[in-house]
């Protein structure tokens, strides 16, 4: 009787384990790790990668980005052609393109969607809601934007008027922010538009088909997509896994094909297993420490060289990063214009305790003074207090910064290698940090970083650097007015080559005077099943998975 | 025994309004700015002024909170800073799976624990007592992530036998009713998807009732130890029942007040300590959304939420209360 008791208790568990295995299916479904919820999937409004990981599927721009690449080729657009002076721009349209929701792509819709991210008193223009990267790469809303009109000048053909000359217009325009929504979707849908209930409506080569928050993203393959679809994915499911072991575990069971971001020191197991493969992005970022310039002694550009020359980027590179190069310059060397290849920031401490000296500091450092700010907010003589030697370091785990308390304490030993008694700080949690860093409140050395957005290096060094009114306390009070007269006359050609020429020699300005310590280039890794091919990717992260085949 | 339960009602509303008023205020007074957080390292001074006056966050913090309880009253929860989604979904989307973890875990923590505690207590200084009060120890000790990391490799990937990503396989099809996904898979009686959630639910269960296990164990243990030690039951045996009788009707019953209350303390913590498990196992609940909302700063999840597990706690403290007069009338007599 107990036997028989057994065997059914036992056949009874072995039935509910087995239960689960899912039935062998015929379409193909590509399951992506991700670490995260998407906050909305209308591009115009959001500004994290995990939304655009989901729209950029679904939803075209005019211009995108050559796979692999930061350079921009036509989509939606078939031509774009600019008058002399690059303030008209007239771009053709693909023809005979419909929307997932069935209603017809044309001039009007490109009219209608970039009214809808320009001017505030557009119907759909909501003011619940923050268009912050039209403001960002296009100066501003209504008469602050750079784009001044834009008009249909026959069905398939658009013009866009300038206020001035945009290097960069393109590049913006391939951007996943600009892409092109069914205009009868979002006025259907308001500011319910890219809701988990609602998703995206656009003209990509995967439509929506639900989104659980926390749990999935689910969309399928379009049959009527405009363009070629190489890879044979039927379904693609973006499943949220924000533990980064879990998500590794999620591999290796092969409940996902793909993810972003395994932990550095899990990554030589990956690439030990058989059925696993690792890949890294190109790198397109920075890594940096930035001086906050209401330090007196960091206004001296012998101290700022001396602390350059005691860290050692190469070492912190071998340490800390599963790849990555060490950074001489604030573009990175992916960047299609404006790398100077020439400029190198040794690791010379014996130099570094020498310029020390010559600066008036043959004991070191131990102290810093704080000058005063005025009533707005500027930088003057007058001593405020003096305070220790501060090396604020990033609370949140970047692929510029894989480790920000770690390699702060790394940091703060090479400086005190060369007599600068540094000690590491905490800026709070990454609010409070951010907070501090755009009121200039970071009072010493900080890192930070940057990911570029669209391959150009108006959108990388032109963001900093470009302040010629007045310091910013967002970039630590710096100002370097020939710096930014560089920037500024980059921004407003179109010629490359000039343009490049321009950025280069802005690069050596900072670099001769270490206006800030540039540490590494980082690229990312992803980690996909065997069975994945066709997986291009990107230095921006903008992955196509319409290139991608599961073969199992 | 109406007036009893009324009157325990009306408390509760000093204390919540008293929960709403702290959470409102700590979370203004932490540095950190919802603009600043939202806009990141893109952030200027301009849209950072522009973008705080959209959220409302200039005006007067009484203003706020008025506006905010006002409304709640009337069923309007808001929505949230980041994506701008409507609060009452993104919460029913997310309350059930954490209620249905924590009440799992608790019913096994339960389950588990009290007999654990009562076999110590009465087999005092034995082998099996030493070993389980060692193995409570552990329970205690042993961090979540651990265990549960230990948990996914062995049972999910190493052995392959369960799921450990979220509540459901994406290819089960289930008609959600209540959102706890047992009860609307008995409800809709879909055998397929009982099982799956089941399956889904071993591992991260296991893990989540790990401490209130080997608390629930001790403090029974140590409550029947009391019991066991006083003069009725003395009596009682030597009246010559039986060892049985003597444990299930006189010692238990008499034990019983403060593991009842520590089992409601326990869901409390489980409620608002799901962070750990939950993103461990992509368990979609309200801890790493409410972990995330705090690090991004996003006042209407964080003060909603935190309110709606203070009051959870609150009534799991009621509901002890009223248990406790169920068991004892003594308590009931001297309200």
């Amino acid at each position: 009787m107990l036997k028989k008791f057994k065997l059914v208790v036992v056949l009874g568990v072995m039935a509910f384990l087995t239960a689960f295995a899912t039935s062998a299916q015929d379409e193909v479904i590509f399951t992506f790790g991700d670490f995260g919820n998407p906050v909305k999937l209308d591009a115009a409004v959001v500004t994290d990668g995990i939304s655009f990981r989901v729209l950029r599927q679904g939803c075209d721009t005019l211009f995108g980005f050559e796979p692999g690449t930061t350079q921009p080729v036509p989509s939606l657009a078939t031509s774009a052609t600019a008058n002399e002076e690059g303030t008209v721009w007239t771009l053709g349209l693909r023809e005979g393109i419909t929307f997932h929701d069935g209603t017809a792509f044309n001039a009007e819709s490109i009219v209608w969607n970039f009214n809808r991210w320009r001017l505030t008193t557009h119907p759909q223009h909501f003011a619940e809601e923050t268009f912050e990267y039209y403001e960002a790469q296009f100066g501003g809303f209504d008469d602050a934007s750079i784009i001044t009109n834009v008009e249909a000048s026959s069905e398939y053909e658009v013009t866009f008027t300038l206020s001035a000359p945009m290097g960069a217009f393109l590049n913006n325009l391939a951007m996943p922010m600009f892409s092109i929504a069914s205009p009868a979707a979002v006025e259907a849908n308001g500011v319910d538009y890219g809701s988990p209930s609602v998703g995206y409506v656009c003209t990509g080569p995967f439509t929506f088909v639900s989104w659980e928050s926390d749990v999935e993203t689910v969309l399928a393959r379009n049959e009527n997509y405009w363009g070629e679809i190489p890879g044979n994915i039927d379904r693609v499911v973006i499943k949220q896994i924000p533990d980064n072991a879990s998500r590794l575990a999620a591999l290796q069971a092969g409940t996902i094909d793909a993810l972003e971001g395994p932990n550095v020191e899990d990554i030589p197991s990956i690439e030990a297993a058989e059925d696993l493969y690792v890949d890294f992005r190109p790198s397109f970022n920075v890594f940096y420490l930035a001086f906050n310039y209401r330090i007196l002694e960091f206004r001296d550009p012998l101290v700022r060289k001396a602390f350059s020359l005691a860290i050692d980027r190469q070492e912190i590179v071998d340490a800390y990063f599963a790849s990555a190069v060490a950074a001489n310059t604030f573009n990175p060397p992916s960047i299609a214009i404006g790398f100077n290849d020439s400029i190198e920031t040794p690791f010379n401490p014996e130099e570094a305790k020498a310029l020390l000296a010559e600066a008036g500091y043959p004991d070191g450092i131990s102290e810093v003074t704080v000058l005063k700010l005025d009533a707005e907010g500027n930088v003057t003589d007058e001593v405020e207090t003096t305070i220790p030697v501060q090396l604020y370091f990033m609370p949140v785990v970047r692929p510029y910064n894989p480790d920000g308390e770690g390699i702060g304490e790394v940091m703060v030993s090479y400086l005190q290698e060369i007599g600068v008694n540094a000690e590491l700080a905490s800026g709070g949690d990454w609010a409070t940090y951010l907070g501090q860093r755009s009121n200039g409140e970071l009072l010493g050395l900080y890192q930070l970083g940057w990911t570029g957005d669209n391959g150009d290096p108006d959108n990388f060094i032109g963001y900093f650097f470009s302040a010629a009114d007045s310091p910013l306390a967002r970039e630590g009070f710096y100002q370097n007015e020939a710096v930014a007269s560089l920037l500024q006359q980059a921004r407003n050609l179109t010629d490359p080559a000039e343009r490049d020429a321009l950025y280069q020699e802005a690069e050596s300005l900072i670099a001769e005077n270490s206006d800030r310590i540039f540490i590494a280039h980082g690229r990312v890794p992803l980690a996909f099943n065997s069975s994945v091919s066709g997986y291009i990717t990107s230095p921006m992260g903008d992955e196509a998975f319409a290139l991608v085949s599961v073969n199992r | 025994m109406g007036k009893f339960i009324l009157r325990r009602l009306l408390e509760t509303i000093p204390v919540i309004f008293g929960v709403s008023v702290i959470v409102f205020g700590l979370i203004r007074f932490i540095p950190g700015d919802p603009a600043v957080t939202i806009l990141g390292e893109r952030a200027t001074a301009e849209s950072i002024a522009a973008l705080r006056e959209r959220l409302g966050l200039e005006r007067p913090l009484v203003e706020q909170y008025v506006i905010w309880v006002g409304n709640m009253v009337r069923g309007d929860l808001g929505r949230t800073i980041r994506g701008n989604l409507v609060l009452s979904n993104e919460i029913a989307s997310r309350f059930p799976a954490t209620i249905e973890l924590s009440l799992v875990s608790l019913f096994l923590a339960t389950i588990l624990g009290v007999p654990i505690g009562i076999l110590s207590a009465v087999k005092r200084n034995s082998w099996f007592d030493t070993s389980s009060m060692f193995l409570a120890l552990l329970g205690v000790s042993i961090p979540i992530f651990v265990l549960g990391l230990l948990l996914i490799f062995f049972f999910g990937v190493y052995l392959g036998w369960l799921p450990f990503v979220g509540r459901i396989a994406s290819s089960v099809a289930l008609e959600r009713t209540t959102g706890l996904f047992l009860i609307d898979s008995v409800i809709s009686g879909n055998f397929v998807a009982f099982q799956n959630v089941l399956s889904h639910l071993v591992l991260p269960s296991i893990t989540l009732m790990t401490i209130p296990l080997a608390i629930i164990a001790r403090i029974t243990r140590s409550s029947m130890l009391e019991v066991l030690n006083q003069d009725y039951i003395r009596t009682a045996r030597s009246k010559g029942l039986a060892e049985r009788f003597v444990i299930n009707k006189h010692a238990l019953r008499n034990a019983l007040l403060p593991i009842i209350t520590v089992i409601g303390l326990q869901l409390g913590t489980l409620l608002s300590g799901a962070v750990l498990t939950e993103t461990i196992y992509s368990w979609p609940g309200i801890g790493k959304w409410l972990y995330d909302a705090i690090l991004g700063r996003d006042y209407p999840i964080i003060q909603t939420v935190t309110l709606m597990i203070a009051c959870i706690y609150v009534f799991a403290n009621l509901s002890v209360d009223l248990l406790y007069s169920i068991i004892d009338p003594r308590v009931r007599n001297n309200s």
